[in-house]
């Protein structure tokens, strides 16, 4: 074990979280991620690859498609472990590149009616196409992020993590607002 | 107080307001306009070029007069329609566009010289003398221009922004909008209904009995049972602005505008409204007829006469004429007559009068009397003048359909002889259609119809069944339409009240060959600010029509274009402001740079360390030249992390990389790294980086900073849609990992403290070398054996997380050697000591071979813009990378002069080249720079002059090489 102590994504020694009236947002600092691209040839992964725009949870991992033929593999708790090298394992063959750091996870949980009410104020999407089980690919606050929706009342962005101070400033500020009319 | 019975005032509440600093009294429900009605004051403003009084016209947000200022200190808006500003406690309002009192106006003085002042003025007068135009003309346009005031105060509200998705939007609250809206939500469509009013009903909250039933009865029943459907949102207070590509439209929510405090809302929302189908139900907007003097305050819209009696219990005056060419007038009169105003004539431009239980002439208006309000009109009848006292008069002229919105996309209005008003034509937006009076369904009972009918169709378009709603029993006259343009006559008639165009300014337009609708509204300002023209330009079309005698359907019309009515900049701006205005990029050391008081500069969105500040250092060269020689002298520390990073595998990747870098990446060894450069298609330099070969099958190669993002953009387009035949996977690794320059004499010292277990000698882990490896105990780790700085470097990677630690480690553990955090100023001093080419020398006009760098285009295989870089233009350049000290010790060297030969002209013809990097080098104690010279490499110790024309700098340099510190590249290998 490295005697370095890591930092959260805001450059704070504990994840950020904050509770907002019905609402409430949580740095996910323990999230491990590895990308999964198919190659030519290579062996069907030991995994269950869900479709365009689906998340799915599957074992001790969960995989959301990210294009064609590639895919986002989360790793719950993983964030300080190679789970790009345990990947590989499981899809010989494949293209595997580690994405932990790559990403801050914002996760946010609150009752189906609030989530989707925020989501209005932030992302262009349409609520029938964010249901549960669904990843989608799309801009929050000027940023590429990934809007995850792995249960009715649980959220999840993942955006760059270099910037996730402006994402939470961005959540953060449309779930305050939300509170204050609601 | 003119207030009258019955309305949709709450009595029971009184709201206190001022208007010009005198207090009034008026009800919720009322607007500015209404409630100053209600006090008797019909004067609101001044006109925009005469400085004419004027009041207020209309009772909508077609309003051209009534604009005034609402709110006070950095809350002030100027340019406000009084007719819709919802009144509430406290509101302070001003007028605006006038110097000394809106009574006493001093720029009325405008109107005395208005022979002077006509169409075209500005055009023909402010030509000479020239230098006049921006020393005198344009500063005394500018101050009388513009009516209100900003009050240049930042704004203190906040704003939001939002997405909505719908099968069907319905624009509009009116008959045709309710119907639509309850038939279409009944059918379990996801339907929103948008209205810019305050409370819904449209013009059925403007006559009087439209249905069988109490209007508010109605619309009350509507609401409860649109509050029982999940599927429906209704969006009062909110404007449909514009419509664009894909069903998306513009939409501006009011949140707190009523309110004297927002009280910690938002004050307004912009929504993108994304809709598979639209209704637009923003029904008509009633035309005028222009005669001589008709824009006295008083002189309205005889629809707008009928809404502030019926829906706000207000008359303009106890006496009101009417003046008509259409039953619409009648109607004005009868519902006035309802309420107990003293009907004192009604002028019917038709030669049929019917009978009326009221006075009744056959004739014109043709002209008006009162200075600051309307004291009777001058009518002509069988060729008899006679003044008819009136405080008031309704103008009935007929109704044009609101079809701004169906007419963007360049869908261009079609002339509807039958019905003699303009529909909305073919070309408009996909997916829209028109209802109700914007599609000429201008009686309650057709406007309901045609909007639930409107609801089935564009449903069934869909895939969804819905059904026809009963709909009330309703009035069902429609409009009659036999239009009377204007009124022939000697005075001014206005056409246009907010651009103060007349009758006799479009005759002038005609007289001047600017007849082109487009030239017209350009030449006349006519259908311009913040109306629009929505009561101008039918008419003005017409009236040129007449002039040129073609027909109306000839003349044309002007281009619509969004917003439908003002927005204000700061809700488009979407509400962030200050140092949250764009999204800002942290490096993973951010956090410790700021804990060691680092000054931080702008990279494009990133915040990056510059300089680190120690105590003593009295300016920022102090603490950059420290980090340079300690860099030098010992070790230092870079955070290099924004630097591009893409991870490049598959079977292909060396083949792939082969053809989107000039030089050769396949035959990297595993385990090397080496430099790579990048041209775009037309042969010039793009970007450069490093491409490390991790394995068989995998590269990491790194952009610059700025070309992260476009080259990994565009290495994707490369494998999707240039070769899908590659088998290369792509992903952008660059926030994953932190990385950082260690770099100096003593950087293997102190990496060799960090590094497991792995033998960081010259021969273990030569230059350009590259390892998987750990670092700290355990943590995965990569390292490359590169050099920015010219000195013995490594650049060290980390998963971020573990930045901020293992930047302090390195600074902790190299105490001893010196180790020492720089920032991107130092950075740029040694890469220019160095010789090294970045953004300055990469930018855009520069090719390899002026860079030196001309053999790495390799010749044996082809890569992306190989071929066009080998044109005999792109070869034949001479200019080369030189490095430039100054003669005097003492000079500047400045970056962007242009280099001439000693006592040469310095024209664009005897240029030889600029200066791209300009710095202080500690190492050499003077200024130096980096250029292109024309024949450098064989100039060198020859003296040229830099010429800086934009400050009278001639600095005399004498060529060098580029290389100032270590030519021969020995400390980066040893």
């Amino acid at each position: 074990m490295t005697d370095l102590t890591p930092t959260c994504a805001f450059g704070e020694p504990t994840p950020r979280t904050h509770r907002i009236g019905a609402l409430t947002l949580t740095e996910d600092a323990g999230l491990g991620l590895a990308s999964l691209a198919l190659r030519r040839d290579a062996p069907a992964p030991d995994l269950t690859l869900p479709g365009p725009g689906e998340w799915a949870a599957t074992g001790d991992v969960a995989v959301f498609w990210t294009g064609p033929g590639q895919w986002m593999v989360e790793y719950p708790g993983g964030a300080d472990r190679d789970v790009a090298a345990d990947l590989a394992l499981r899809a010989p063959g494949c293209a595997v590149t580690e994405q932990t750091d790559g990403f801050v996870c914002i996760r946010i949980t609150g009752a189906p009616p609030a989530l989707e009410a925020l989501l209005e104020r932030l992302v262009n999407l349409d609520p029938r196409r964010c249901g549960p089980g669904t990843a989608t690919r799309t801009g929050v606050h000027h940023l590429s992020v990934f809007v995850v929706r792995p249960a009715g009342d649980q959220l999840a962005i993942l955006g760059p993590r270099s910037a996730a101070q402006t994402i939470w400033h961005g959540l953060d500020l449309a779930a305050t607002r939300q509170a204050r009319v609601a | 107080m003119s207030r009258l019975t019955g309305g949709l005032i709450d009595r029971s509440a009184a709201l206190s307001f001022t208007f010009d600093g005198r207090t009034y009294q008026g009800h919720p429900g009322d607007t500015l306009a209404s409630a100053l009605l209600a006090n008797d004051v019909r004067l609101m403003g001044r006109s925009f070029k005469y400085h004419r009084p004027r009041g207020v016209f209309s009772a909508g947000s077609e309003e051209p007069n009534a604009l005034v200022q609402l709110r006070r200190g950095a809350r002030q808006e100027p340019n406000t329609r009084a007719t819709v500003a919802e009144l509430f406690d406290g509101l302070h309002a001003t007028s605006q566009n006038r110097v000394g009192t809106l009574a006493f106006d001093l720029m009325a003085v405008n109107d005395l010289v208005a022979p002077v002042l006509a169409a075209g003025f500005y055009y023909k007068t402010f030509m000479w003398p020239r230098a006049f135009w921006e020393k005198l003309y344009e500063p005394v346009i500018r101050r009388a221009a513009g009516l209100g005031r900003l009050s240049q105060l930042p704004d203190p509200d906040a704003y939001d922004t939002g997405f909505l998705h719908a099968d069907l939007l319905v624009i509009g609250g009116g008959a045709a909008g309710l119907a639509a809206a309850l038939t279409a939500a009944r059918s379990g469509a996801r339907v929103i209904l948008a209205d810019e009013d305050f409370r819904l009903g449209g013009r059925l909250l403007a006559e009087r009995d439209p249905l069988e039933m109490p209007v508010p009865d109605w619309i009350a029943a509507l609401e409860a049972e649109f509050a029982s459907l999940p599927n429906l949102r209704v969006m009062r207070r909110t404007t449909i602005w514009g419509t664009f590509d894909h069903g998306v439209h513009g939409a501006v929510e009011r949140v707190s505008d009523h309110l004297a405090d927002p009280g910690g809302r938002v004050r307004q929302t912009l929504w993108r409204i994304t809709a598979k189908r639209t209704i637009l139900a923003s029904g008509a907007t009633e035309r005028h007829i222009p005669f001589a003097d008709n824009d006295r305050p008083g002189i309205m819209l005889s629809g707008a006469l009928r809404a502030y009696a019926n829906r706000w219990a207000v008359t303009p005056a106890a006496h009101v004429a009417i003046f008509t060419n259409s039953e619409e007038g009648h109607r004005t009169a009868r519902d006035l007559a309802a309420k107990g105003v003293g009907i004192a004539a009604v002028i019917d431009a038709r030669p049929d009068v019917p009978k009326t239980e009221y006075r009744t002439l056959h004739g014109h208006v043709t002209g008006s009397r009162g200075r600051l309000g309307l004291r009777s009109v001058q009518v002509t009848a069988a060729g008899r003048h006679e003044w008819v006292d009136c405080g008031a008069l309704g103008v009935a002229g007929g109704w044009n359909p609101n079809i701004q919105i169906a007419s963007h996309h360049r869908g261009r209005p079609v002339w509807d002889e039958a019905a003699q008003t303009f529909l909305a034509g073919p070309g408009g937006p996909v997916g829209l259609t028109v209802a109700g009076a914007a599609a000429g369904q201008g009686s309650t009972a057709q406007a309901l119809a045609s909007g639930a009918r409107a609801a089935v169709a564009a449903l069934a378009d869909l895939g969804i069944a819905a059904q026809l709603p009963a709909l009330p029993v309703a009035e069902d006259q429609a409009p009659d339409a036999t239009p009377l343009w204007h009124v022939p006559g000697k005075g001014r008639a206005w056409v246009d009240f907010q651009n103060d165009v007349t009758v006799k300014d479009i005759a002038l337009a005609h007289q001047e060959n600017m007849r082109p609708v487009e030239h017209l509204k350009r030449w006349t300002t006519l259908g311009m600010a913040t109306d629009q023209g929505k009561t101008a330009n039918v008419t003005a079309i017409a009236v040129m029509s007449e002039l040129t005698g073609q027909p109306i359907a000839a003349t044309g019309t002007t281009v619509f274009r969004p917003p439908y009515t003002p927005v204000a900049l700061s809700v488009l701006g979407g509400g962030d402001t200050g140092p949250q205005f764009r999204p800002r990029r942290l490096t993973p050391t951010h956090s410790w740079a700021e804990a060691q008081g680092a000054a931080f500069t702008e990279v494009g969105p990133w915040m990056r360390a510059q300089y680190f500040p120690r105590p003593g250092e009295a300016t920022w060269r102090d603490s950059v030249d420290r980090e340079v020689l300690a860099v030098r002298a010992g070790v230092g520390v870079c955070d290099v992390t924004t630097l591009g990073k893409i991870d490049v595998q598959g079977a292909d990747a060396g083949a792939f990389l082969d053809r989107v870098y000039a030089n050769a990446m396949a035959s990297l060894k595993v385990g090397m790294v080496r430099y790579g450069l990048m041209l775009r298609e037309d042969g010039f330099v793009w970007d450069d980086g490093t491409c490390a070969r991790l394995a068989e099958t995998q590269y990491v190669v790194t952009t610059t900073t700025a070309n992260a993002g476009t080259i990994y953009r565009h290495m994707e387009f490369c494998r999707q849609c240039l070769w899908p035949d590659l088998d290369v996977q792509l992903i952008s690794t660059t926030d994953a990992w932190a990385q950082l320059a260690v770099a100096g004499p003593r950087a293997r010292d102190l990496m060799s403290r960090i590094v497991d277990g792995v033998d960081l000698s010259n021969a273990g882990f030569p230059f350009m070398a590259c390892a998987s490896l750990t670092v700290c105990g355990g943590l995965r780790a990569r390292l490359f054996r590169i050099s920015f700085s010219g000195e013995l470097a490594y650049e060290i990677a980390v998963p971020a997380r573990h930045g901020a630690a293992l930047m302090a480690r390195l600074v902790e553990a190299g105490a001893d050697l010196g180790a020492t955090p720089y920032g991107t100023e130092a950075l740029g001093v040694l890469r220019i000591e160095k010789g090294h080419a970045a953004g300055n020398e990469l930018n855009g006009q520069t090719t390899a071979q002026m860079l030196g760098l001309g053999r790495m285009v390799n010749p044996k295989k082809d890569s992306i813009g190989a071929v066009m870089s080998r044109r005999a233009g792109m070869v034949a350049d001479r200019r080369v990378l030189v490095g430039l000290v100054p003669v005097d010790p003492a000079h500047s060297v400045v970056a962007g002069s242009h280099l001439f030969a000693e006592g040469a002209v310095q024209d664009t013809d005897h240029d030889q080249g600029w200066i791209t990097s300009a710095c202080h080098s500690p190492h050499l104690g003077s200024a130096i720079g980096l250029g292109f010279l024309e024949d450098g490499a064989a100039r060198m110790g020859e003296v040229i002059i830099a010429a800086n024309p934009l400050q009278g700098q001639q600095t005399a340099l004498r060529v060098t090489s580029p290389h100032f510190i270590d030519p021969d590249g020995g400390r980066l290998r040893d």
